[in-house]
C-alpha cells in the first residue's frame, strides 16, 4: 500500500477487486450492445434532452452516442471503433467477443486459475484460429469482371442488419452497382468517389444510384437556365470575384478618380477571366444546341455571374473540393485552375444538367455521363434520423463490397465460421496443447461461440438447442450457420450470407488482445474520482 | 453588400455570441417596432451583413444568422440543435421506416425549458393564434418579466437558455464522440486527442460551405474561439483549413476565455499545462489568422466602474465581450451615405479588408490587437467627474502593459449612440467626430493613426441580459448623479439602451503579453530538460514545429519592440 503514503487520496483496487471491475464493465457494455446483432436484432432510438432524435443499429454509432465514463468500458469502446474504422463494420461483434472472453475467464478465475495461464491459452487458440479461418475461407476471384452475384450476398448480409428486407435489397443493387462504376482496374477503391447526398421528402423513403452528380446548390443567378441538355463542363478553381489584392499591398490613391480607375482596373481583370470562358464556350457551342456549364470551387460575384447568363452558361460557384474530383471522374475532362490552360479538351460533358429545388435547397443534377467513375447515392427520407440511419448503412454496405473485392475471399456467415472454428480449436488444438494452457483455449474457444448464441437469442430462441444442433451438424461435417427464422440449421452457402474475411480477422486479432491485457490487470489506482461510483 | 459569415467554436464563444445575437435581434425588432424610440428606427444599418434569409420548407421565410457554431455534444441545454425555425414535414413520431424488428427507445429525461424560453415559446404560439383568428388583443403574458430576469440570474447553465434568437439548422454542431467530461476538456492535447479533423471536419466545413456558398462576396470570417481548452485545437484545425479554402477572404480572430477558470492551479503540474496550453494555442491560431485579438481578463470587476460583474458567471462576462464585439462589428455593415452627411446617422464604414490592413497592415504588420471597451460611455461634454471619452476606456485584453506610451499605435475606434451632454440628449455623428479630433488633439499621448466610425444607434439591451449595471446608470445608459442607497444592480428592466465605444488598437502595450507567450515556451518546452517537453511531444508537436513557432512568436515580439531597448529584454 505504498501508494497510499504517497497519495492518501488515492483509490487501490487490488487482485480480485481490479479483475472484477474490467470484467463487470465488458460484460455490461456487451449487454448494452448484444440486442443489436444480426438481422432480428433490435433497433435502438435514442432522444436527447432537446428531444434530438437518434436512430441506430450500428454498435459503432451507438458508442459513440453513449456517454462512457468507465474507463474499461473505454478502452473496449475505443477497440471496436477502432475496428469500425479499419475494416468498416464488426464493432458489435468485437464488444460482444471481448465480453464473452472476459465472462468465460471469470469462471476459470473464481476456481483459482491464474490468468497469465488463461492468457496463454488464448494466444494459442488465436493463432490457430487465425491459421483456421485461412483454410474457411472462401476464395473470390476478382479479375476484371467480378462476381457481381457474390458481392451482392455480402452486400446483401451487411445491410440487412441494418434495414428491413425490402429497402436492403434495394439498397445492395445501388451499392455493388456504384462500387462497380466507380471501380478502375489495378487501383484500389477510392469511396469517396461515391457521393452521398439525402433530400428531405415528406412521406418518401427512396434512394436511387445516380450515374452522374448530386450537387447540393444551385446557380445563383435568376436568368440562368434550370435545365440543359448536351452540356459541356467546365470544372475549375479559379476566382471569379472581385477580390482585393492581398493585404499587405495597399491602395495609394490621391483622389476620388484615381480611386474609381483602380477599382475599374481591378474589375477589370476579373472580367477578363470570365471573358475567356466565354470565349470557350463560344467555340465549343457554336452548333447552337449544346449548353455550357461552369462548375466553380472559389466564388462568382454577381457582375460575372450576370455576364455568364447572358451567355447562355449556367455557373455554379463554391463546388466541394471532393466534387471537383468527383466531376472529373464522372464527366471527363480535366479541373482547370487558370483560364489560360483553357482548351476544347478539359471540358467534360454530361447530357443532362437540371436544378432540383426543395425549400431553400437547391440540388444540381448532373446526368447521363459517358464512362463515369463517380456516381451518387440519393437518400430520400421523411426526417433527419432516417437519412442518417440509411447513409449509414449504406456506408456499411460500400466497405463491405469493398473489402470483398480486396480482399479477394469471403467467409461463410450466420455463425457458420464461429461454431467450425470451436469445433476445430475443442477437436484437434486443444490435444495439441500441454498443461492448464488448454483451458484458456478452451475458453477461446467457448467465447467464440457468443456470435451464434447471441443471434438466436436476438431471435427469440433457445440458446442451448441452437448451438447443440450446430454442433452436432458440424462434428457430422457439414458446415451449417442459424436460420433465424426457425432455429434450425442452413447451409449459409444456399441462403447467400456471407460475411467480410478482413472484418473476422481483425475481430480475432483485436478482441483476445485487450482481454488479455484487461484480465493482467491486478492493481487499479485512481487518484481523484470515486471509481466505485456506478456510471 | 458585403456578408459576415460568424463561427463561433466553443463553450464561452458561444457565451459571447449567443448575447452577440441576442442584440442583433433587439436592434431587428426596435426597427420595426412603432413604439420605439426614434434612433432604432433609422439605424442604417445593413442587417444583411450578418444574416440570411431563406425559406422553409411550408414556404416561410425565414431570417437566421449567418452563423456556424461548434460546441461540445449536451451543451445546448434544451435547444434542440436543428434549431425551431424549420421543423420536420412529417411527424416525429415513434415511427421507425427502416426498420420492421422491435424498437427500443431510450430517452433522456427531457431538459427543462427555463421561465425565458417558455415565455418567448408561449409568447411565439400566441402570435399564431392571434395571426389566424385576427384578433390583436395582446392577452396578458402569464409570465412576469421581472421574474425571468430573476430565474436568468440565478440559473443559466447553458448559453441556449438566454438565447432569443432563431438559427438556421446548418449552424448549430455538436461534436460527437468526445469521451471525455467537459472539465477535463481543457488543453491542447486533449483537443486534439478526441477531436480528428478528419472524421468530423467534412462536416463543419460543409456547413461553413453552406453560408459562403449562398453570399455573392463574403468580406470576412468574424471568428469567436474559447481558448481555454481543447477547443483552441479545435478552432486552430478549422481555421487551416479556412485559410486553405477562403484564402484571400480576411479572418478576424477573437480568441477568448472565461473569467476566473484559472483559478485553480494547485501543482506545478497543472501550472505548467496551463502556460504550455496558453502559449500553443496562441501561437497556433495566430499563425491562420490576419488579426488576432486576445480577449478575457481574468476578473471583470474592474472593467468598468459602473458595471458590477460576477465574474464567475458566464452569462455575466460574456455579455461584455459581446457588447465590444457588437461595436466593433457595426462599420462593416454601415449603409454607404450619400455627400449630405450631416443627415444622416453613421459614418466611417470600414470593411473587414480595410480594418486589417489598417491595423496589422501598416507600418510594422503588428497582427495582435487590443480590445478596449467604454461601457456605458460618458457623454461628451459636461459631467460630474469630468471623465472624457478617451480616457473612459478599459481594456479587455489580459496581460497589457498599462502605460501604453507608443508612438506607432493604430486606433479603430467606433462610438455609437453617445449623448451630447449629460441632459441626455444624443450628440449628432458630427458633434462625436468634432469632439473627438478635438480629444485626440488634447491628448497627451496621441496614436499615430486613428480611424473613427460613429453611429447614431445605441447598445439596445435585450430582455435576457444579465443585471450588471451599476445605479448610476440611468433607462438610456446616461449617468445619473444622484446615488441612491439602493446597491443593487439593474437590468435590462430598468435599462433600456446604452451608449457604448469600443476599440480595437495596435500597439506595444500588447508586448507583455507576447512576452509571457514566448517565455513560457521556450522556458517549458523548448530548452534543454524542459518541464514541459514531455507533454508536448504527447500533443504530437515536434522539435521543429516549437522552434518554429518560437520564432514565429519572436517575430512578433521584435515587429513591436523599439529596437534599442530588445537588447536589454533578457
Amino acid at each position: 500500500m505504498s501508494i497510499r503514503v504517497l497519495n492518501p487520496n488515492a483509490e487501490v483496487l487490488n487482485k480480485s477487486a481490479a479483475l472484477h471491475m474490467n470484467i463487470n464493465a465488458a460484460k455490461g457494455l456487451q449487454d448494452v450492445l448484444k440486442s443489436n446483432l444480426g438481422p432480428k436484432g433490435t433497433i435502438k432510438m435514442l432522444v436527447g434532452g432537446s428531444g434530438d432524435i437518434k436512430l441506430t443499429k450500428d454498435g459503432n454509432t451507438l458508442l459513440k452516442e453513449m456517454q462512457i465514463q468507465n474507463p474499461t468500458a473505454i478502452m473496449i469502446a475505443r477497440t471496436a471503433v477502432a475496428q469500425d474504422d479499419i475494416s468498416g463494420d464488426g464493432t458489435t461483434s468485437t464488444v460482444l467477443f471481448i465480453g464473452e472472453l472476459m465472462k468465460q475467464s471469470d469462471r476459470y478465475i473464481d476456481e483459482g486459475m491464474h490468468p497469465r495461464v488463461l492468457v496463454d491459452g488464448f494466444e494459442i487458440a488465436k493463432r490457430a484460429t487465425l491459421q483456421f479461418l485461412e483454410k474457411f475461407k472462401t476464395p473470390v476471384v476478382m479479375g476484371d469482371r467480378p462476381d457481381i452475384e457474390m458481392l451482392k450476398m455480402v452486400a446483401r448480409t451487411t445491410v440487412r442488419t441494418k434495414l428491413y428486407e425490402a429497402l436492403a435489397d434495394q439498397l445492395t443493387n445501388i451499392i455493388v452497382d456504384a462500387i462497380l462504376c466507380i471501380r478502375k482496374p489495378e487501383e484500389a477503391i477510392d469511396l469517396f468517389m461515391v457521393e452521398i447526398m439525402h433530400m428531405r421528402h415528406k412521406f418518401d423513403v427512396d434512394t436511387r444510384l445516380v450515374e452522374g452528380l448530386v450537387l447540393d446548390h444551385g446557380s445563383r443567378h435568376p436568368d440562368m437556365k434550370r435545365r440543359a441538355e448536351n452540356c459541356h463542363i467546365l470544372t475549375c478553381n479559379v476566382s471569379l470575384e472581385y477580390e482585393k489584392s492581398e493585404i499587405n499591398s495597399g491602395f495609394f490613391y490621391s483622389n476620388a478618380e484615381q480611386r474609381e480607375a483602380m477599382v475599374i482596373a481591378e474589375r477589370r481583370q476579373v472580367d477578363e477571366k470570365v471573358k475567356k470562358i466565354i470565349e470557350l464556350k463560344r467555340k465549343v457551342c457554336s452548333d447552337n444546341d449544346s449548353s455550357f456549364v461552369v462548375i466553380n470551387q472559389k466564388g462568382i460575384d454577381p457582375p460575372s455571374l450576370d455576364m455568364l447568363a447572358r451567355e447562355g452558361i449556367i455557373a455554379l460557384r463554391r463546388a466541394k473540393r471532393r466534387n471537383m474530383e468527383r466531376l472529373v471522374l464522372a464527366c471527363g475532362g480535366e479541373a482547370v485552375n487558370s483560364v489560360d490552360d483553357l482548351t476544347p479538351e478539359s471540358l467534360g460533358w454530361a447530357g443532362l444538367v437540371y436544378e432540383h429545388v426543395l425549400g431553400e435547397d437547391k440540388y444540381t443534377f448532373v446526368e447521363n455521363v459517358k464512362n463515369p467513375f463517380s456516381c451518387t447515392i440519393l437518400i430520400k427520407g421523411p426526417n433527419d434520423h432516417t437519412i442518417a440511419q440509411i447513409k449509414d448503412a449504406v456506408r456499411d454496405g460500400l466497405r463491405a463490397v469493398k473489402n470483398t473485392i480486396e480482399d479477394e475471399s469471403v467467409v461463410l456467415g450466420a455463425g457458420a465460421f464461429e461454431v467450425a472454428a470451436r469445433q476445430h480449436l475443442i477437436n484437434e488444438v486443444k490435444k495439441t496443447v500441454q498443461g492448464r494452457a488448454q483451458l484458456g483455449v478452451e475458453a477461446f474457444a467457448d467465447a467464440l461461440l457468443v456470435v451464434p448464441k447471441t443471434l438466436a437469442e436476438n431471435s427469440g430462441l433457445d440458446t442451448q438447442d441452437v448451438i447443440i444442433a450446430l454442433t452436432g451438424e458440424h462434428d457430422r461435417g457439414n458446415i451449417v450457420g442459424l436460420n433465424q427464422n426457425t432455429g434450425e440449421p442452413i447451409d449459409p452457402q444456399i441462403e447467400g450470407i456471407y460475411d467480410n474475411y478482413s472484418v473476422k480477422r481483425q475481430i480475432i486479432n483485436s478482441g483476445p488482445v485487450i482481454a488479455s491485457q484487461l484480465l493482467l490487470v491486478d492493481e487499479v489506482i485512481r487518484a481523484g474520482r470515486n471509481m466505485r461510483k456506478p456510471t | 453588400m458585403k456578408e459576415i459569415v460568424t463561427i463561433q467554436v466553443g463553450d464561452y464563444a458561444n457565451y459571447i455570441g449567443s448575447h452577440f445575437w441576442n442584440f442583433q435581434d433587439e436592434l431587428i425588432g426596435l426597427a420595426g417596432d412603432p413604439q420605439a424610440d426614434s434612433v432604432f428606427k433609422n439605424q442604417d444599418l445593413n442587417m444583411d451583413v450578418l444574416y440570411r434569409t431563406g425559406e422553409t420548407h411550408q414556404g416561410i421565410d425565414t431570417y437566421t444568422p449567418r452563423l456556424v457554431s461548434i460546441n461540445m455534444r449536451g451543451s445546448l441545454g434544451s435547444m434542440s440543435s436543428r434549431g425551431t425555425l424549420y421543423k420536420e414535414v412529417a411527424p416525429t413520431t415513434s415511427d421507425v421506416f427502416t426498420w420492421t424488428g422491435s424498437v427500443s427507445t431510450q430517452a433522456s429525461e427531457p431538459r427543462e425549458k427555463n421561465l425565458f424560453l417558455r415565455s418567448l415559446y408561449e409568447e411565439e404560439s400566441q402570435n399564431m393564434v392571434n395571426e389566424i383568428s385576427g384578433s390583436h388583443s395582446g392577452s396578458p403574458s402569464e409570465y412576469e418579466d421581472k421574474d425571468i430576469t430573476e430565474s436568468l440570474e440565478n440559473g443559466v447553465q447553458f448559453w441556449t437558455d438566454y438565447s432569443k434568437v432563431h438559427f438556421h439548422p446548418q449552424s448549430l454542431y455538436e461534436l460527437n464522440g468526445v469521451w471525455t467530461d467537459v472539465e477535463e476538456f481543457d488543453n491542447y492535447g486533449i483537443g486534439r486527442d478526441s477531436f480528428s479533423w478528419a472524421s468530423h471536419g467534412e462536416e463543419i466545413s460543409d456547413r461553413l460551405r453552406f453560408f459562403v456558398e449562398e453570399c455573392d462576396h463574403v468580406q470576412g470570417f468574424q471568428f469567436v474561439v474559447d481558448d481555454s481548452g481543447g477547443f483552441s485545437s479545435v478552432g486552430a484545425e478549422f481555421l487551416e483549413n479556412i485559410v486553405d479554402e477562403y484564402t484571400n477572404t480576411p479572418v478576424l480572430l477573437y480568441a477568448a476565455r472565461g473569467s476566473g477558470s484559472r483559478a485553480s492551479l494547485q501543482t506545478r503540474k497543472r501550472t505548467i499545462l496551463v502556460e504550455l496550453h496558453d502559449a500553443i494555442s496562441f501561437s497556433r491560431l495566430s499563425s491562420y489568422s490576419k488579426l488576432i485579438v486576445p480577449v478575457g481578463l481574468p476578473s471583470l470587476g474592474r472593467a468598468s466602474k459602473f458595471l458590477h460583474i460576477e465574474d464567475e458567471k458566464h452569462y455575466h462576462s460574456s455579455a461584455v465581450y459581446a457588447a465590444a464585439l457588437h461595436s466593433i462589428s457595426l462599420p462593416f455593415r454601415m449603409l454607404p451615405v450619400g455627400p449630405t452627411a450631416d443627415a444622416c446617422s453613421v459614418s466611417g464604414a470600414v470593411d473587414f479588408h480595410g480594418l486589417i490592413q489598417m491595423l496589422s497592415g501598416q507600418g510594422r504588420q503588428n497582427m495582435v490587437s487590443i480590445l478596449d471597451v467604454s461601457m456605458p460611455t460618458p457623454a461628451l461634454t459636461g459631467g460630474q467627474n469630468e471623465v472624457s471619452l478617451l480616457e473612459n476606456f478599459q481594456p479587455l485584453t489580459p496581460m497589457i502593459s498599462e502605460d501604453g506610451e507608443d508612438i506607432h499605435a493604430i486606433e479603430h475606434l467606433t462610438v455609437h449612440g453617445a449623448f451630447a451632454s449629460v441632459e441626455g440628449r444624443r450628440a449628432t455623428v458630427c458633434e462625436v467626430k468634432d469632439s473627438l479630433d478635438a480629444a485626440f488633439e488634447r491628448a497627451n499621448t496621441r496614436p499615430m493613426f486613428h480611424h473613427l466610425s460613429v453611429a447614431l444607434c445605441p447598445l439596445p439591451i435585450p430582455l435576457p441580459f444579465p443585471s450588471i449595471f451599476g445605479n448610476q446608470v440611468g433607462k438610456h445608459g446616461e449617468m445619473i448623479s444622484s446615488q441612491l442607497t439602493n446597491s443593487s444592480s439593474k437590468g435590462s428592466l430598468d435599462v433600456h439602451s446604452i451608449p457604448m465605444a469600443a476599440r480595437l488598437r495596435s500597439s506595444s502595450a500588447v508586448l507583455p503579453l507576447l512576452e509571457n507567450k514566448l517565455q513560457n515556451l521556450h522556458r517549458y518546452g523548448i530548452t534543454r530538460g524542459a518541464a514541459g517537453a514531455e507533454l508536448l511531444s504527447s500533443w504530437g508537436f515536434g522539435k521543429e514545429e516549437l522552434v518554429e513557432m518560437q520564432e514565429m512568436l519572436s517575430k512578433m515580439v521584435a515587429t513591436l519592440c523599439p529596437p534599442q531597448s530588445s537588447s536589454d529584454s533578457d
